[in-house]
């Protein structure tokens, strides 16, 4: 048989297509990040036992009314910018030594032999508890939550490096206590500085113990999720923990 | 007698667009890569305040795990006068909303069949429990605190116990 050429294909509309394709693209994609504050609301539970009642020092309250008036701690405030500044007070105030006289959050210091004790007596407790004929099972979860919790305070002590492991009141929180009217400018503002004062916080733990930056650490663990970075966090976590309140409002 | 002769008769050459297509392409894989699919254009005005120190959406965007629910200003002049009357200045708009009653469309009471939907429609091996799946508020700076609230309330009677408040991220620090 006689060689045929075989005639090259037209590649005049590929541009055609290309365009095509990538207006296509231009208009049902969007360049802007969402970015937002996670936050997660409490499981809805009957309670039948009155709430068990929070002193006043480990209350940080950052209050709003309707008129986007600002009050942190029961001090008016008039710029928002001030309120991370106020949150780091609130747990560094009492950090190094307790004193009484001021209304701040008091901190607990707990040696690895106390540690260690309390998490014998909790798995103890626990193991006791499964042995008991018909124990209830949410029991038996609780108190193996709780060994868990020790183990858990256990390493953060190893990582943190010094006798002592500092931890704020169980009871310290941050209260986020707006009204209706109060406006989501605001609203969201109060979460940026939450979120600034707990960044500040970490990092300056972050830098002093590690050596790293916050950032770092969290930008690496949200790339791979390695164990030495859980349990910096962890740690960072335990130091400065962030128990947010959002108050629902009632006018 | 001229020593330049005139090309009379020789006509310009065309551009060769042969490497047309690779420029386009190259244009296309680049917004292909850096941009994410719009969830949906709401039917609300939604100016957004700004905050710092905030966490990324884009990955749970990617895996699907998350809902938007836009709180604004209707754009629409004849329905904010309407709704207006009724004393609602600011109206829900969800994402990939299927209703048929417009009386409902922007009230929170539809939040909960809505994000049951939703999590209804998710393929299994995509489904993760339902306190997990995020729930993203974009609200206006406006907006009053108490519809986030009200939002929050339909939330937890269904267990969808993780939400989000939307900001645009601001450059300074």
């Amino acid at each position: 048989m006689a060689k045929r050429e075989i005639p090259e294909v037209n590649a005049g509309s590929m541009a055609d297509i290309a365009f095509l394709l990538l207006i296509f693209f231009l208009v049902t994609t969007t360049m802007d990040k969402d970015q937002a504050y996670i936050r997660s609301i409490p499981k809805n539970i009957e309670v039948t036992t009155p709430p068990v009642p929070v002193q006043e020092r480990d209350i940080c309250a950052i209050q709003a009314n309707s008129k986007n008036q600002l009050m942190i701690r029961g001090r008016l405030m008039s710029d928002p910018e001030l309120i991370s500044d106020e949150i780091v007070k609130f747990f560094r105030t009492n950090e190094k030594q307790n004193d009484p006289t001021n209304d701040f959050p008091m901190y607990s210091r707990i040696s690895m032999s106390e540690i260690d004790a309390l998490l014998n007596q909790a798995i103890k407790e626990a193991e006791e508890t499964e042995a008991t004929p018909n124990a209830m099972e949410e029991i038996i979860d609780f108190k193996y939550r709780q060994v868990a919790e020790w183990e858990k305070k256990k390493s953060a002590l190893k990582l943190y490096g010094k006798n002592k492991l500092p931890e704020i009141s169980v009871q310290a929180h941050i209260r986020i206590d707006v009204q209706k009217g109060t406006e989501y400018g605001l609203f969201a503002k109060i979460q940026s500085e939450v979120e600034e004062a707990f960044f500040e916080l970490r990092d300056d733990a972050a830098k002093s113990i590690f050596n790293e930056s916050y950032a770092k650490i969290k930008g690496r663990y949200a790339m791979d999720e390695s164990k030495p970075d859980k349990e910096k966090l962890a740690l960072l976590k335990i130091l400065y923990p962030d128990r947010i309140i959002e108050v629902t409002p009632k006018q | 007698m001229s020593k330049f002769k005139k090309d009379s008769g020789k006509t310009v050459p065309g551009v060769n667009t042969a490497s047309l297509p690779d420029i386009v392409f190259m244009l296309l894989f680049f917004f292909m890569v850096a941009t994410t699919s719009k969830e949906s254009d709401p039917s609300v005005k939604v100016v957004q305040p700004e905050g710092a120190r905030t966490t990324d959406m884009t990955p749970f965007k990617q895996r699907s795990e998350i809902d938007f629910l836009y709180l604004g200003k209707p754009l629409n002049k004849a329905r904010a006068a309407q709704y207006a009357k009724m004393g609602m200045e600011y109206l829900l708009f969800m994402d990939n909303v299927a209703q048929s009653k417009p009386d409902q469309l922007y009230n929170t009471n539809t939040i909960k069949t809505w994000k049951k939907d939703k999590f209804e429609s998710k393929p299994p091996r995509m489904k993760k429990p339902i306190e997990n799946v995020i729930t993203c508020i974009k609200a206006d700076k406006g907006a009053p605190s108490g519809l986030i609230f009200d939002i929050r309330k339909e939330l937890q009677d269904i267990d969808a116990l993780t939400v989000a408040y939307a900001v645009r991220e601001s450059g300074k620090k």
